[in-house]
C-alpha cells in the first residue's frame, strides 16, 4: 500500500488573518511545512517535516536473509524495483558474490529491469507531477494544475507520458512478473530468463510503441524543456537555487553515469571532489546520520565535512554533476549541452533537476534498446554461488538518488541488523534548503500570501521528486498534522486529520 | 448490460488484502477468476493509476470492484459509472470516473463502465475479511453470476 501525499501549509499573520491551503499536492507521501513569522511577517524559519515513522529496519530483523529483497521493496509502490535490486545486491554478498561475480546474463537482465524502473518513475514524475507547474505556471488555478488539466489541454503530451510510463512498467512486468512488487532476483542471480517473444514485444512496435519510439519521444520532451528554458530562463535558473554538494555512483572504470553498480563520488558546490570514488563496502566509513526533533527523517552527511557542510543532493542533477560522461550517444550529447549552460561548472540550479531527469529518461531508453538487442538476456546462465558471508551492502542509484541497503545476518541465516539510507533521506537537507529559499524570497514580508506563493514551496520540493514513504519506511496511515507558530514561538493552531 | 459474443470485459479488483475488508476487490477476483469466460480479463490494483486509462480503452466494458464504506441494502451495489474530470486526486488516489475521462479524452474510447461496491466494516492492518464482509462478498458474487455472467451466456447462446 502506498500513501498519497498531502502537503499542507498553514500560515497565520499577526492580524490573525488565517490562510489555509489544503491542496493535495504532487509528491509521493505525507509531509508538512511550518513557517515561522516574526512580528513584521518576515519569515524567521521554515521547515519541511516528514511525519511518517520508520519500521522496516526493525521488523525485517529475525527474517531469513533471502526474504529481504521481497519484503523491503514493500515500503514503496513507486520504486519497489530499486529496493528489490539494492537488497538483492546486498544479499548476493551474503551468499559470497560481489556484483561482478554474477553471470553476465543476470547482470544484464537486472540492469534492464532497473532501466525500465527509472524510465517509468521519471516519466511519472515529469508528466504527472511536474509538467502541470511548467505548462500552466505555479500561480495558475490549482484545479487545473494537475495531470487531468494536462490531458484536457495537451492530450498528445499526456498520451505520450502515459505510454512512456507504461513501457517501463511492461519491462518490469516482463522481468519481475508484475508491474509492482514483482520478484526478479534470487540470491546470486535472477529467477528467469527472457524469451525471444517477450523481447520482440518491445522491439517490433506491434502491440505497444517500440523502444525506438521511446527514444524519439524522450528527445521530443527534451526539446520541449529546452524551448521552455529559453522562454522561462529566469525561473528555471534562479528559483530555489543554492549551493550544495552532490553525491552519486559513477562507473568504476571510466567515471561515467552509473545507475546499477559503481563507486561513490561526491563533489562540493565548486566541483571539488569530497568523496573520491569509494567502494560500496566502505560507505559506512564516510557517512553519519543526524536526527532532529521535528522530523522523522534523518540527515545523512559526510563525516569528514561535518553536519553543516557534509550534506549532499542526490538524484538526476547530482548524477549529471559528478559523472564524467554518458555511454549512450544521444544522452551524452544532451549532457554536453547541459554542462555548457554552466561552462562545465557544477550546476546548483534546483529546477534544472527536471532537465537532468529528462536526460536520464533518454539514457534509460537508449540503454533499454541496447540491452533488449543483446542476446545475452536470452541465456539460461542465471545463478552463481559463492562462500557465505555475514554482511552484505547493496548500493544503487534509484530514480531519486543513491539508495543504500546494508544487512548483517547470523549463522542461522537470520537478519540481525538492517540499515537503509534512501534517496529522499539524502535530499532531506536539500529540500529544507529549498523550502527556506522560497520562504525567504517569495513569502517573507508579504501582506497577502496567495495560493500561488504557497504552491511555490511545493514546486521547490517537487523538483526532488521526494518519496516520503520510502524515506521513513512508512507503514499504516499516519495522522496528518498542521502546526502554526506565532512570533513568540507559541503554537496558535493545530489541526489533525486521520 | 449489453454484450455481444466478441465483447471484451475487464474487471478491476481494487484494494489491499493487508487491510482487512479493503481486500474485498481482490477477494472477489480470487473467487471468480477461474469461472470467468474467455472474453473476460481481470487486474488486481492497490489503487487505480493514470495508465489504467490506456488499459480500459482496449475493452468494451469495464467493471470496477471495490470495498465500500457506505451502507448498501443487501451488502453491495452495482451501478453504471460515467466519465467525469475530477481534480482532487493524486497519482495514488484516482477514482474510476477520472480514469474513464482520461480514456475518452486521451485515447478516444468510451467503454461501458460499472462499479460493483461491496460493503466492508473493518479496515485495520489485518489479513482476511470480516464475517460481514465475507457474507456481502458471497451475495455480490451470487448477483454477478446470475445477473451478469448468466445473462451474458444467455445472450451469447
Amino acid at each position: 500500500m502506498i500513501w498519497f501525499l498531502v502537503l499542507t501549509i498553514e500560515v497565520e499573520n499577526i492580524m490573525s488573518q488565517k490562510l489555509v491551503i489544503d491542496p493535495v499536492t504532487r509528491v509521493e507521501g505525507h509531509g508538512k511545512v511550518t513557517v515561522h513569522l516574526d512580528e513584521n511577517n518576515k519569515v524567521q524559519d521554515a521547515k519541511f517535516h516528514i511525519v511518517e515513522f520508520r519500521g522496516f529496519e526493525r521488523f525485517i530483523q529475525g527474517h531469513p536473509y533471502w526474504e529481504a529483497p521481497v519484503l523491503v521493496q514493500r515500503l514503496c509502490g513507486i520504486c519497489p524495483v530499486s529496493h528489490h535490486l539494492a537488497a538483492a545486491k546486498a544479499i548476493d554478498q551474503i551468499v559470497g558474490l560481489d556484483p561482478e561475480d554474477l553471470s553476465l546474463p543476470t547482470q544484464k537482465i537486472r540492469k534492464l529491469l532497473h532501466f525500465g524502473q527509472v524510465f517509468q518513475s521519471h516519466a511519472l514524475h515529469f508528466f504527472y507531477l511536474a509538467s502541470p507547474d511548467l505548462l500552466f505556471g505555479a500561480n495558475s488555478d490549482p484545479l487545473k494544475r494537475n495531470v487531468v488539466g494536462v490531458a484536457m489541454e495537451y492530450p498528445e503530451l499526456a498520451k505520450k507520458g502515459i505510454l512512456m510510463r507504461k513501457f517501463g512498467q511492461e519491462i518490469i512486468k516482463m522481468v519481475a512478473g508484475k508491474r509492482i512488487h514483482g520478484i526478479a532476483t534470487t540470491p546470486g542471480g535472477v529467477h528467469k530468463t527472457i524469451s525471444a517473444k517477450e523481447r520482440a514485444y518491445f522491439l517490433d512496435g506491434k502491440d505497444i510503441p517500440s523502444v525506438d519510439t521511446m527514444i524519439e519521444w524522450s528527445l521530443e520532451i527534451l526539446d520541449f524543456l529546452k524551448a521552455y528554458h529559453i522562454n522561462n530562463k529566469d525561473f528555471l535558473d534562479t528559483f530555489a537555487k543554492y549551493s550544495s554538494g552532490h553525491l552519486g555512483l559513477v562507473n568504476k572504470k571510466n567515471g561515467f553515469l552509473e545507475l546499477y553498480d559503481g563507486h561513490l563520488r561526491a563533489m562540493d558546490a565548486e566541483g571539488n571532489i569530497t568523496l573520491d570514488d569509494v567502494a560500496n563496502d566502505d560507505y559506512n566509513q564516510y557517512f553519519y546520520e543526524s536526527v532532529e526533533k521535528w522530523t522523522y527523517l534523518k540527515f545523512p552527511y559526510l563525516k569528514h565535512l561535518g553536519r553543516e557542510k557534509g550534506w549532499n543532493r542526490v538524484g538526476p542533477l547530482a548524477r549529471l554533476n559528478i559523472c564524467d560522461g554518458i555511454e549512450t550517444p544521444l544522452a551524452e550529447q544532451e549532457r554536453q549541452d547541459f554542462k555548457a549552460i554552466t561552462n562545465g561548472a557544477i550546476n546548483n540550479m534546483t529546477m534544472h533537476t527536471h532537465w537532468a531527469r529528462l536526460i536520464e529518461i533518454l539514457y534509460c531508453a537508449e540503454m533499454m534498446k541496447k540491452l533488449l538487442e543483446d542476446d545475452d538476456i536470452l541465456s539460461n546462465d542465471l545463478i552463481r554461488k559463492g562462500e557465505r558471508r555475514n554482511e552484505g551492502i547493496g548500493i544503487i542509484e534509484a530514480p531519486r538518488g543513491t539508495l543504500i541497503h546494508h544487512y548483517e545476518v547470523d549463522d542461522k541465516d537470520r537478519i540481525t541488523r538492517c540499515n537503509l539510507i534512501v534517496s529522499t533521506t539524502h535530499n532531506n537537507e536539500p529540500m529544507n534548503q529549498a523550502v527556506r529559499w522560497v520562504a525567504n524570497n517569495v513569502l517573507s514580508g508579504k501582506n497577502e500570501i496567495t495560493e500561488g506563493m504557497m504552491n511555490q514551496i511545493e514546486v521547490a520540493i517537487r523538483a526532488y521528486d521526494p518519496c516520503l514513504s520510502c524515506a521513513t519506511h512508512a507503514m499504516g496511515q499516519m495522522p496528518f498534522e498542521l502546526q502554526l507558530f506565532d512570533h513568540h514561538g507559541d503554537l496558535i493552531q493545530e489541526k489533525i486529520r486521520n | 448490460m449489453t454484450m455481444t459474443k466478441k465483447s471484451k470485459v475487464l474487471l478491476f479488483g481494487i484494494g489491499n488484502c493487508g487491510r482487512a475488508d479493503d481486500g474485498l476487490g481482490w477477494a472477489f477476483l480470487d473467487k471468480m477468476k477461474s469461472q470467468l469466460p474467455e472474453n473476460y480479463d481481470y487486474e488486481y490494483r492497490y489503487q487505480l493509476q493514470i495508465e489504467d486509462a490506456d488499459l480500459a480503452s482496449q475493452y468494451d466494458t469495464v467493471i470496477f470492484i471495490d470495498a465500500h464504506k457506505h451502507f448498501f441494502e443487501g451488502g453491495f451495489k452495482y451501478k453504471r459509472c460515467f466519465s467525469k474530470a475530477t481534480n482532487s486526486f493524486t497519482t495514488h488516489e484516482l477514482d474510476p470516473t477520472t480514469v474513464l475521462y482520461l480514456t475518452e479524452s486521451i485515447f478516444g474510447k468510451k467503454p461501458q463502465a460499472y462499479i460493483l461496491g461491496i460493503n466492508g466494516e473493518k479496515y485495520s492492518l489485518d489479513m482476511g475479511l470480516s464475517d460481514a464482509a465475507e457474507q456481502n462478498l458471497l451475495k455480490a458474487i451470487s448477483f454477478f453470476k446470475e445477473e451478469i455472467l448468466l445473462q451474458t451466456v444467455n445472450v451469447l447462446s
